[in-house]
């Protein structure tokens, strides 16, 4: 399982950014969140968003192996385990793999929680195999 | 700590340079919760009576809501609150896109502008870096240019609000862009900002919003969505934007059509939502936190250019009331005004009173430096812009809005000049539709549909009724739906949808800790209500009655053709109407609050 | 030749709150909704399989109807 992206029907509303930061960290900021929105305007005038695909390249090259598999089957961080290293965040294909020490004393990533699809009103996101 | 608040009062001398931050006090919080009531707060409480708008003493007030930047759905709008230069009297425009929650994540409730700059400046606040930068790179330049430049410059993550040339050169109805298509449109927010030069705010914020019961905060957020999601129309909505009733303005004769002459315009099919869909439209943008992106971003093959719109009001202001008949050439006249930085609205009134002098010979072309005026003319309406923005020729006779352009050329002019209070009126014809004349005649900052919009209603109950309950509606109406701009987010979820308002009651009480419903909410609307037309009188020498009269158009001239030919509202109706206002709403005849609703809302110490 | 009704938000008290009601086809959108006393203005938006059409439209076999009311305008 893991979360799609239909860029097509993205409107840059950042609704999946809150949502995700509000369950990966119960805070209301979207710069917490484990999805990144790419707008390209004024031209072409289109929304583009980067999703965690499930892949394992971070987990593959985690040193402590802080990057676990949840009861959804999907990577998550363990909090506790990461050292900072920062080895994951070039491994991440989609660059959705984040560290930013003025927000977080740890990586972060989606979990796949599916809170971003509840709150997506154009139905861009969604959840399959 | 302010659940639900970014927690601070960003104040900027300009004169002096001078940036200081003070705590938000709760008992303001309390009493006039965020948004437009901090915004009418701040500008009773500290701006002097008789400032003139584009002086120092006039004060510029953005500002966020508890509901802002939070998980609710249209969680997206800060309110601009000033001394207007366009009606002198209280302006309040709501801005949409992304502005708000970056303010809110910067950990600010208001940002109030302060005296005049000797420089151009541009505010950049990135969380507790707050400093006044040079803005001579930038004075001059379309709004477009320059919020590229800064999100190239500084990223991303960075929100930005501009002004453009209007601004800078004080068009009276000159907006505020941001993220390339929204705007802080109306009353001249952007000329105020312009006087201070102000060229643009740049926000950036990392902290979080604290809120009162993060997990009932959650539930009730998630509810609210899921509603939306759930509502009937979502689809439709989302399709068509707001342009969703141009079809159906033009079939029941509310569509403007050649300065209001009439309420159907005969060769508008191309004009419709479903064209517009069809031949222009790429994507549906949408603002913080709303799933039913009403924003629809365009490209026009003909200009080789882009624009966020027309919205419906524009595709009035600037389609049919000017004789348009292609959305291409509309959506360029958008664009015009969007980057130039003037309200497409006030644009579209005004030049529309224009075209009409030039047709019956009051102006001519030694008064338009030569441009001929006429019905379904894009070049002429695209010259007439650039030279309104520049206030250059004729355009400047014209920036000053259109009661001013009709009282400088007078010989009957006056009489098609539509307008209340100074400010043009926006795209409803109401020559039969009393619930919304009312509207238009009482809103709180000149005719504009926003407080009160109550089409369908008069269609319900009799368009040309003039009734108590009617008044009743509209009273409601203004009362309530304002309310959405102080709490800092959209309405247009609870309006186009039709979902429980109900739902925003635990997810405010969540968020900020203080139980409220709409009823307590609504009270506080019409104690901000009641305080805006203090406002009003304190500001305008013999302000009254005479101030709320409509155009002439509307109870003289019936249309002569469309769904409303032969109908007109009689002006004996017009003064019933605004009786029965004035009664339900506790005011003296007049339009005056009376001693005694001074007293039961509080207001007291206002008037003394 | 039955069509399906759908009026949707508030113009469903117009047929008693129901969610849909079959219609006779062979007649226009504008006849059909007097005929259920709903004041053929009040619909902004007429949409037939998911197009728009005018109130005029004479409806077909198996079409399903869909009307909005805009409540809340702009």
């Amino acid at each position: 399982m893991r979360l799609y992206v239909d860029n097509a029907k993205c409107s840059g509303c950042r609704a999946c950014l809150v949502a995700c930061s509000l369950n990966l960290f119960r805070e209301s900021n979207p710069k917490k969140a484990a999805l990144t929105l790419l707008p390209h305007f004024p031209a072409p005038g289109v929304y583009e968003m980067k999703v965690c695909t499930q892949c394992g390249d971070c987990a593959r090259v985690c040193p402590t192996e802080a990057i676990k598999l949840n009861e959804r089957g999907a990577y998550y961080v363990d909090y506790d385990e990461c050292n900072l290293c920062e080895a994951c965040v070039p491994e991440c294909p989609e660059s959705v793999m984040f560290v930013r020490t003025e927000l977080a004393n740890h990586a972060w990533k989606c979990d796949l929680c599916g809170d971003c699809v509840a709150v997506c009103g154009t139905g861009a996101l969604w959840i399959a195999d | 700590m302010l659940n639900g608040y970014g927690g601070s009062i960003l104040r900027v001398n300009l004169t002096t340079g001078k940036i200081s931050k003070e705590p938000t006090p709760p008992e303001v919080a309390r009493d006039f919760i965020g948004g437009r009531g901090f915004g009418i707060y701040f500008l009773t409480k500290e701006v002097p009576k008789g400032t003139d708008p584009l002086g120092p003493e006039n004060k510029l007030i953005i500002s966020s809501g508890p509901l802002s930047g939070m998980l609710v759905a249209g969680g997206g709008k800060c309110d601009w609150t000033t001394k207007s230069p366009l009606t002198g009297g209280y302006a309040s425009a709501s801005l949409g896109g992304l502005f708000t929650a970056e303010m809110k994540y910067a950990g600010i409730d208001s940002i109030i502008l302060e005296g005049i700059s000797p420089k151009p400046v541009y505010l950049f606040i990135d969380d507790n870096k707050i400093e006044l930068r040079d803005a001579a790179p930038y004075w001059g330049k379309g709004t477009f240019e320059v919020e590229k430049e800064f999100k190239e410059k500084f990223g991303e993550e960075y929100q930005i609000a501009v002004i453009g040339p209007g601004g800078e050169n004080g068009v009276a109805f000159a907006h505020i862009n941001h993220d390339y298509g929204r705007q802080a449109g109306r009353g001249g927010v952007g000329t105020v900002m312009g006087a201070k030069k102000v060229k643009a705010i740049v926000v950036h914020g990392t902290k979080s919003v604290p809120v009162a019961d993060v997990d009932a905060y959650r539930q009730a957020g998630m509810a609210l969505y899921k509603a939306c999601k759930e509502a009937e129309g979502l689809k439709e909505w989302t399709r068509y934007g707001t342009t969703i009733v141009v079809s159906w303005c033009d079939e029941v004769g509310a569509l403007p059509t050649r300065n209001f002459s009439a309420g159907s315009f005969e060769d508008g099919k191309n004009l419709y939502g479903t064209v517009m869909r069809e031949q222009i439209v790429i994507t549906d943008k949408g603002c913080f936190g709303c799933p039913c992106p009403c924003g629809k971003y365009s490209s026009m093959k003909r200009y080789g250019t882009h624009v966020e719109g027309p919205e419906y009001e524009t595709i009035g202001m600037l389609g049919s009331n000017l004789g348009f008949t292609n959305i291409e050439d509309v959506a360029q006249a958008n664009l015009l005004c969007d980057d130039l930085g003037i309200d497409t609205i006030s644009a579209g009134g005004v030049i529309a009173w224009a075209i009409e002098a030039y047709t019956k010979g009051i102006l001519t072309k030694a008064d338009t430096d030569g441009l001929e005026l006429s019905w379904g003319n894009p070049q002429a309406v695209f010259a007439l812009i650039e030279k309104i923005a520049k206030k250059q020729g004729f355009g400047a006779l014209l920036a000053d809005g259109v009661k001013k352009a009709a009282q400088k050329v007078g010989k009957g002019s006056e009489k098609f000049a539509i307008h209340v209070k100074g400010m043009e009126q926006s795209a409803y014809a109401t020559h039969n539709a009393t619930a919304m004349l009312i509207s238009y005649m009482t809103c709180d900052v000149g005719a504009h549909h926003n407080r009160a919009w109550a089409i369908t209603y008069d269609l319900q109950v009799g368009r040309d009724k003039v009734v108590p309950e009617k008044v009743a509606r509209v009273i409601w109406l203004q009362n309530f739906r304002p309310m959405f701009d102080v709490l800092g987010a959209c309405r247009l979820q609870w309006v186009e949808l039709g979902i429980d308002r109900k739902l925003y009651e635990p997810l405010l009480q969540a968020i900020t800790g203080i139980p409220r419903t709409w009823e307590d909410l609504e009270a506080v609307g019409n104690r901000i209500w009641n305080l805006t037309r203090l406002y009003w009188a304190r500001e305008n020498e013999g302000f009254g009655r005479a101030w709320d009269m409509p155009s002439p158009r509307f109870y003289e001239e019936p249309p002569q053709s469309g769904a409303t030919a032969g109908q007109i509202t009689r002006l004996e109706d017009v003064n019933r109407l605004l009786d029965m206002y004035y009664e339900q709403r506790g005011w003296d005849a007049n339009g005056m609050p009376t001693p005694a609703t001074i007293e039961k809302l509080n207001l007291g110490a206002f008037v003394s | 030749m039955t069509a399906i009704f759908r009026p949707m938000g508030m113009l469903k008290q117009y047929i008693g709150g129901q969610a849909e009601v079959a219609v006779p086809a062979g007649r226009t959108i504008r006849q059909t909704m007097t005929a259920f006393d709903m004041p053929p203005e009040i619909a902004a938006l007429v949409l037939v399989n998911d197009e728009q059409q005018s109130k005029d439209y004479v409806l077909q076999d198996g079409d399903v109807v869909k009307l909005m009311a805009v409540i809340g305008g702009g």
